[in-house]
């Protein structure tokens, strides 16, 4: 099981110090940690792979975390966070560093899964949920509360849950379930998340007001009763 | 100018401040309503934080594995391409060779032409053709050429020769 990935602040090129240290508690080593985003990506442009495997290491989980969230699918999920970074190792070297990493990839990230999004809903086909996965991975909040087991009608409870939500989310556009995953979530500045996106700052707070407009409608009694 | 959509926004992520924060605040009908809605908010980012916020990411190393794999992979047809372009025939001189092929060709089939033409005609004829006939000698002379290629058949006409210099004779 995967521990909590959610530093605060982005790990920015341009800041000299290392990469977020959570991030690095759970998924480097103490060696690895003390190594910059800017200083693997400098090495990955010379072709080392070996870098690009730190990367991945730091960013894998939230990543497929945000991916997870978006297509409701592990399977998919994983193929495509394979590809997102697939995509960022052939396109390393016109990485200026502009932006920080993280930023950079989540741009990869977010053209990706919304492509595959879009190309989904063309295409129709398949229902929009995997129904089979039923969440059997996902312990909510399994990090940050003591571990105690719990009991069945809770576990129920909380599927339930789950399921709302993600049947919710299914129901905003790939854009809006990007801006609000990533402000809620990865709790992203509105700069951060445009970068990402590709998109102007005021588009990003525009999806969000109709995005969360849509969310509160459609869980208000879930929120409200817990 | 911000809409209204993004002014909200802000509002409700704490991110106007200043005159900007109490032009929106003093412009809102139901100040009340409005920060009943902010609480809604909030509850529901914490509904989302906790229920999404973590992910169980099984089998992270093969993870890294595969993408490995996939880089090491990727990597394998731009070496092919690459010893490809370093046999002799490349792109640029396939092209050259094409051309110049084409051109000598079209060289060789304008000679062939140019050369086969003559031929066809006598080199007798060609004399008389090029000959002038003398006007002191014969002042009535005229010499007409008709000629069916098709039919390889040319006929000579003249009017008022009365001889053919000797060097007009055919050889």
């Amino acid at each position: 099981m995967a521990a909590p990935v959610r530093p605060r602040k982005l790990s920015g090129l341009n800041e000299t110090g290392p990469a977020p240290v959570q991030f690095m508690q759970t998924e480097a080593t103490l060696a690895q940690a003390d190594v910059s985003d800017l200083d693997l990506v400098t090495r990955c442009q010379a072709g080392d792979t070996e870098a690009f495997d730190q990367l991945v290491t730091r960013y894998r989980i939230r990543v497929f975390g945000m991916i997870y969230n978006m297509v409701h699918s592990e399977q998919d999920a994983w193929d495509l966070a394979q590809d997102s970074f697939l995509k960022a190792w052939k396109s390393i070297k016109r990485f200026r560093g502009r932006s920080s990493f993280y930023t950079w990839i989540y741009r990869i990230v977010m053209n990706v899964t919304i492509d595959w999004l879009r190309k989904k809903q063309v295409k129709g086909g398949g229902s929009e949920f995997d129904d089979s996965i039923q969440l059997k991975h996902i312990e909510p909040a399994s990090k940050t509360v003591p571990k105690s087991e719990a009991l069945p009608h809770e576990m129920i409870e909380r599927r339930e849950i789950r399921a709302r939500i993600d049947k919710a989310i299914a129901q905003l556009s790939p854009e809006q379930r990007a801006v609000i995953l990533m402000k809620e979530i990865e709790e992203m500045e509105y700069h951060e998340i445009a970068e990402a996106l590709g998109c102007s700052i005021g588009t990003v707070m525009s999806r969000l007001f109709y995005a969360r407009k849509k969310l509160q409608n459609l869980l208000r009694d879930v929120y409200e009763n817990i | 100018m911000k809409t209204f959509e993004e002014k909200w926004t802000a509002w409700l992520d704490g991110q106007l401040s200043g005159r900007e924060l109490a032009e929106f605040e003093a412009s809102l009908p139901d100040r009340a309503a409005a920060e009943a809605e902010k609480a809604d908010v909030r509850k529901l980012g914490a509904l989302l934080k906790r229920e999404l916020g973590i992910s169980a990411f099984a089998n992270e190393e093969f993870f890294s594995h595969q993408l490995r794999e996939r880089i090491r992979e990727s990597s394998v047809p731009s070496a092919k391409w690459e010893a490809k372009a370093s046999t002799w025939w490349t792109i640029p001189r396939l092209l050259w060779t094409g051309t110049a092929s084409l051109a000598v060709f079209l060289i060789f089939t304008v000679f062939v032409i140019r050369d086969k033409n003559p031929a066809e005609k006598s080199q007798y004829l060609t004399q008389i053709l090029n000959a002038r006939v003398d006007p002191v000698v014969s002042p009535n002379a005229t010499v007409s050429m008709f000629e069916v290629k098709q039919d390889r058949v040319t006929v000579l006409w003249t009017e008022g020769l009365q001889s053919l210099p000797a060097d007009y004779a055919a050889k």
